[in-house]
């Protein structure tokens, strides 16, 4: 027995030779093709849920042209240089506002309009170079949403879906910065829910243009901004002839009339930038500044909203690497019982998670951003979510963390520290919050997955032997093979031989979710919407499997290419690779049926039981009975 | 002579089951005591003398063992003092049943209260050092407590205890602590303890050392009290909706509470439609007007605002609602289930939700084997509001209904009907009962239902 396995061991040894040769080959080859395969429909997240990789859209890395390389650190070095020498972040935090001067400087570096095309006076930047700038940026947090609120999301309607007349009138200005954005979408009711909108636009009589009133909250450069994207309720006749009511996006120009602001909100945290109120009285909007059609306004927003995440990967990355200077500087100087304190274990664990930490974010920040940049508008919404949760939640980790190296001088207000901490935390609830995107990325490929297994699962229900008879077949063969192959490593994988082991566990974990993803899907049907446990597990399991994919991709290329350290980038990525396996492993476990691993039930009752009398149940433990 | 003893000393502690440690320990000082006894006294002596054990009190102790075990050796008619059983002492007793109800009457004339309670107690314990009769005067007492309002009063409960001389009926050798060891006296102080269990009066550390005191530590009334002390705490808390013990006198925040109790809505709004207040009206004759209390969660009124006109609403009742002793009499405004084939299922707004879908598009549903709903065969309508009034007359309830109108405008124009029972409608309070707090118990249990 013994014999056969080194002898297998010998052979895979062998092969990884010649397979190493072959890849290379193969990437080059791949690299090529992946510009030119041009889907409008990427699926990679999706795929997962089949339990299939799709490598034509994770593999090879995507990468840059040279020219753009050139362009893009040309623009870096002046933006980097300003926010060093220029940006206040203290003083920014401390009075609660952005100088006047660093708002100039912001826009003569052309940061109001990085993605706005360049026939418009933008500087039409594709999203992989949006994401470069967004880790400068994100030096400071006031700033970086201020940004973000003016592109990201405030002027992207136009972007997405506006025509070219509103284009041509808009970009420019709000290119150069001359006019500011805003995204008007919240309403005292709650936040994603449609149904609490209650600002409404009535046609006029005349029909030239729409009377809107209503008031939105907490509007990111809302106190100051000139244009702003609007949603609000228009009646809307139907093929039916019935009269409905549905969401419109209006472009709402402060000139308009009948727009005020409240005063700006204090916050905990992005102190700097500029939080309103906002409220429309009588606001007069002609019919040409709707967005898309009219009652097409809950498109826009989604798309709006889905488009304007994925740069936070990068941003958290770049501020987790300023932060890991930061914090080694002082992690070599300053000694503690005649040791530095870098050569505490317990301190080098924590650069050794934070160094991960930026590494997998920046690894699919970049791997998303690519994937958005081909060809065709592809739909990466998912792919974007996934960024977005793993780089907030990450960003706060390693941000505690390292105000936990710098002990007591991290909570202090003389250093950055504790503002990078209070600045961080809106990362999980802006743009979604975490548990809503997970809802998102969990359902979305839930739905894509039941379509295709509801003629499988209606069959077996039915008592088709055939079927049956295959999907027996499939898991006899399963479980005696033992062997997942999905083609990532081997003779014709993409992963670079020194990741075989990493690039097997990912399989692995592929494998096994879409097994679990099948289970789950003939244990719930289409109920499982209300199982957010489990749907936040399967979440989860994704986003880790996402995440492997990208350090995989990037690692594998950083060696094939020669890239300089990329020897640390094998470590980096292997031990994530491991460590989210493990982790995998767990949460798939957890989600079989009657596992001894989920507690769920009792969570529930004990939420439950809380929440029924809203307050702590438990008595106190010095209270006696008799 | 002296294996003989120590003979005896050995099978005297294996027969007492004393913890072998500490009869060795006794055995030699048992051995000292039995040989400076005179010879003829071993074998009874031996036995008497088993118990005296640790030095201070052992004297005393001697005495007074001597004395008990005379008693218990011709105590026939003291162990038969049940009136039923005994011409002969059915005499006595029943003569100081009298007298010593006698003493609380007398009490009784200024005022029934604890104070006077406690002062026949003290009467009693210094009249006679020997407290004879004191059996008998404490079953009086027991007896009377409920009528001085003291019924619920540990501190009166111990003062009663302390009625018992101490230590005299602590078993002294191991035939006494085989063989029911004064057992009126022990059966009387677990009736002590019987009644305060029924009113639910914990014990505490003052009563064991009481009980201790009188019976030593493994008698009767200690193991009643060791049972008290296992149960009590575990049932205190066993009712979660606890009712507490003085409810509100006011019957409007009586009604508020009951409302409250039986909405079950954290978010449920009281709301006093009209205040309880009597006036003459202009020809002379009294006119009163009873109060009317109801109650609404937002959540009803959200479904009654959905609640199709052509179909009525209906207001029942009165339904009881017994609090304690106390029973409150209640109206609901409901409607009848919609029959299956008028339900219309709402559609999900598909633009609901900016960021995940709120319905997936699958046809197929949850497995079997993870379905764990219940399947309600018989749905009842929709409770839409309650209320308490002063009067359950039809025309206090339009009142109500009238007053719902301001917040829930579709009762305008809904037909409403009137089911009421007839029947009692104030608050009553039932008769005291024998155990009341087993009532409560049971109260509590169909509350919970």
């Amino acid at each position: 027995m013994a014999k056969v396995f080194s002898g297998v061991i010998r052979a895979c040894a062998l092969t990884h030779f010649r397979a190493r040769a072959l890849t290379v080959q193969v990437l080059g080859l791949q690299s090529l093709r992946g510009f030119r395969t041009q889907s409008a429909s990427l699926a990679f997240a999706k795929d997962i849920f089949l339990g299939k990789i799709n490598k034509a859209e994770a593999f090879p890395y995507p990468e840059i042209s040279n020219e753009e390389l050139e362009e893009i650190s040309q623009l870096v070095a002046p933006v980097e240089k300003f926010f060093m020498e220029d940006v206040d972040s203290r003083k920014i935090d401390l009075e609660a506002t952005i100088p006047p001067k660093t708002m100039t400087g912001l826009k003569e570096l052309g940061l109001f309009g990085i993605q706005i095309p360049e026939e418009y006076g933008g500087l039409g930047l594709s999203n992989t170079m949006y994401a470069r700038l967004g880790e400068i940026t994100s030096m400071d947090g006031s700033i970086a949403v201020t940004l973000a609120a003016h592109q990201a999301i405030g002027l992207k309607g136009i972007l997405i879906a506006g025509n070219d007349e509103q284009k041509s009138r808009y970009l420019p200005k709000l290119a150069s910065g001359e006019h500011i954005a805003a995204f008007c979408l919240t309403e005292p009711g709650s936040g994603s829910d449609a149904a609490s909108i209650q600002s409404r636009a009535t046609l006029s009589e005349d029909k030239k243009y729409f009377v809107l009133n209503g008031s939105k909250i907490w509007i990111s450069n809302g106190g100051f901004a000139d244009i702003f994207t609007v949603f609000a309720r228009t009646e809307v006749v139907d093929k039916d002839g019935k009269k409905m009511d549905k969401i419109t996006a209006f472009l709402v120009e402060r000139a308009f009339g009948g727009v005020t602001s409240g005063k700006p909100e204090d916050k905990l945290g992005i102190r700097g930038s500029n939080t309103t109120e906002v409220h429309f009285e009588n606001t007069r909007v002609p019919v040409e500044n709707v967005i898309g059609d009219v009652g097409g306004g809950f498109k826009v927003a989604m798309n709006i909203l889905n488009s304007g995440r994925f740069s936070m990967g990068s941003a958290s990355a770049g501020m987790i690497k300023r932060l890991i200077e930061m914090t080694a500087e002082y992690a070599g100087t300053r000694k503690q019982f005649g040791k530095k304190l870098e050569e505490f274990g317990l301190i080098q664990e924590k650069f050794a998670m934070m160094a991960q930490q930026a590494f997998v974010m920046e690894s699919m920040a970049y791997l998303t951003a690519g994937m958005m940049d081909r060809p065709g508008m592809p739909d990466c919404s998912v792919e974007a979510a996934m960024v977005k949760v793993f780089s907030s939640e990450g960003a706060w980790m390693c941000v505690s963390e390292a105000l936990q190296i710098l002990g007591g001088l991290g909570y202090m207000k003389d250093y950055p520290y504790e503002r990078y901490l209070r600045d961080s935390r809106i990362l999980l609830i802006f743009e979604g919050t975490n548990e809503i995107l997970r809802m998102f990325i969990a359902l979305t490929g839930m739905q894509y997955a039941g379509k295709i297994l509801t003629g499988k699962i209606k069959e077996m229900k039915k008592g088709n032997l055939g079927i049956f008879m295959e999907i027996f077949r499939e898991k006899l063969w399963n479980s005696l093979s033992k062997k997942i192959d999905l083609g990532l490593a081997g003779p014709d994988g993409v992963v670079h031989p020194s990741l075989t082991d990493s690039a097997k566990k990912l399989e692995e974990n592929v494998f096994y979710f879409g097994k679990t993803v099948d289970g789950l899907l003939y244990r719930f049907g289409k109920s499982i919407i209300d199982e957010q446990l489990v749907l936040k597990r399967v979440a989860d399991v994704l986003i880790n499997i996402y995440a492997m994919t990208a350090v995989l991709s990037r690692a594998s290329r950083s060696i094939t290419i020669g890239l300089r350290d990329h020897d640390h980038e094998v470590l980096l990525a292997n031990t994530f690779c491991a460590q989210a396996h493990f982790q995998n492993n767990y949460r798939l476990a957890q989600l079989e049926k009657n596992s001894p691993e989920n507690h769920d039930a009792s969570i529930k009752k004990i939420a439950q039981q809380i929440l029924e009398r809203r307050t702590y149940v438990c008595s106190h433990p010095l209270d006696r009975s008799f | 002579m002296l294996q003989l003893s120590n003979w005896i000393c050995w099978s005297v502690v294996y027969v007492g089951s004393r913890p072998p440690c500490a009869s060795k320990m006794n055995a030699t000082r048992f051995l000292f005591h039995t040989r400076s006894l005179r010879l003829p006294l071993l074998c009874v002596g031996g036995l008497r003398n088993k118990s005296v054990s640790s030095g201070p009190i052992a004297v005393r102790q001697v005495l007074s063992s001597d004395h008990c075990a005379r008693r218990c050796l011709c105590s026939k008619p003291v162990f038969s003092r049940d009136p039923s059983q005994s011409e002969e002492s059915q005499d006595k007793p029943n003569k100081s049943l009298i007298s010593y109800d006698d003493l609380f009457e007398r009490a009784a004339v200024d005022s029934k209260n604890k104070a006077t309670f406690s002062r026949v107690l003290d009467v009693f314990k210094n009249k006679d050092v020997r407290r004879r009769g004191h059996v008998e005067f404490i079953y009086v007492a027991l007896k009377k407590m409920a009528e001085f309002g003291v019924e619920r009063d540990l501190a009166v409960y111990n003062k009663l205890l302390d009625v018992f001389p101490k230590e005299v009926f602590i078993p002294r050798n191991f035939i006494q602590r085989m063989f029911n060891h004064y057992p009126r006296q022990q059966e009387c102080g677990v009736q002590i303890l019987e009644q305060m269990e029924s009113y639910g009066v914990m014990p505490n550390v003052e009563t064991k050392v009481l009980l201790i005191q009188i019976f030593g530590k493994k008698s009767h009334p200690i193991r009643k009290y060791q049972r008290l002390m296992y149960w009590f705490p575990r049932f205190k808390h066993v009712n979660p909706y606890p009712v507490p013990r003085e409810l509100p006198q006011d019957p409007v925040d009586l009604a508020r509470f009951s409302l409250h109790r039986i909405a079950a809505d954290l978010n449920a709004k009281v709301t006093l439609y009209q205040m309880p207040s009597s006036d003459y009206s202009e020809d002379g004759s009294l006119v009163c007007q009873p109060y009317i209390v109801g109650i609404q969660s937002p959540d009803q009124r959200e479904v009654l605002a959905k609640h199709r006109p052509d179909r009525p609403v209906f207001v029942e009742g009165p339904f009881p609602l017994w609090l304690r002793r106390t029973c409150v009499y209640y109206y609901v405004l409901r409607a009848d289930p919609l029959p299956p084939e008028e339900k219309v299922e709402e559609p999900v707004d598909p633009e609901r939700n900016f960021f995940y879908p709120l319905e997936l598009d699958l046809d197929y549903d949850r497995d079997l084997g993870d379905d764990e709903d219940f399947d309600v065969d018989e749905e009842e309508g929709p409770v839409y509001a309650m209320c308490m009034t002063g009067s359950g007359d039809r025309d206090t309830l339009a009142k109500w209904i009238s007053g719902l109108q301001e917040t829930n405008p579709i009762l305008g124009c809904t037909p409403t009907v009137f089911r009421l029972d007839s029947g009692p409608s104030e608050v009553q309070s039932c008769a005291v009962s024998d155990h009341p707090e087993i009532e409560d118990v049971l109260q509590g249990q169909k509350m919970a239902q």
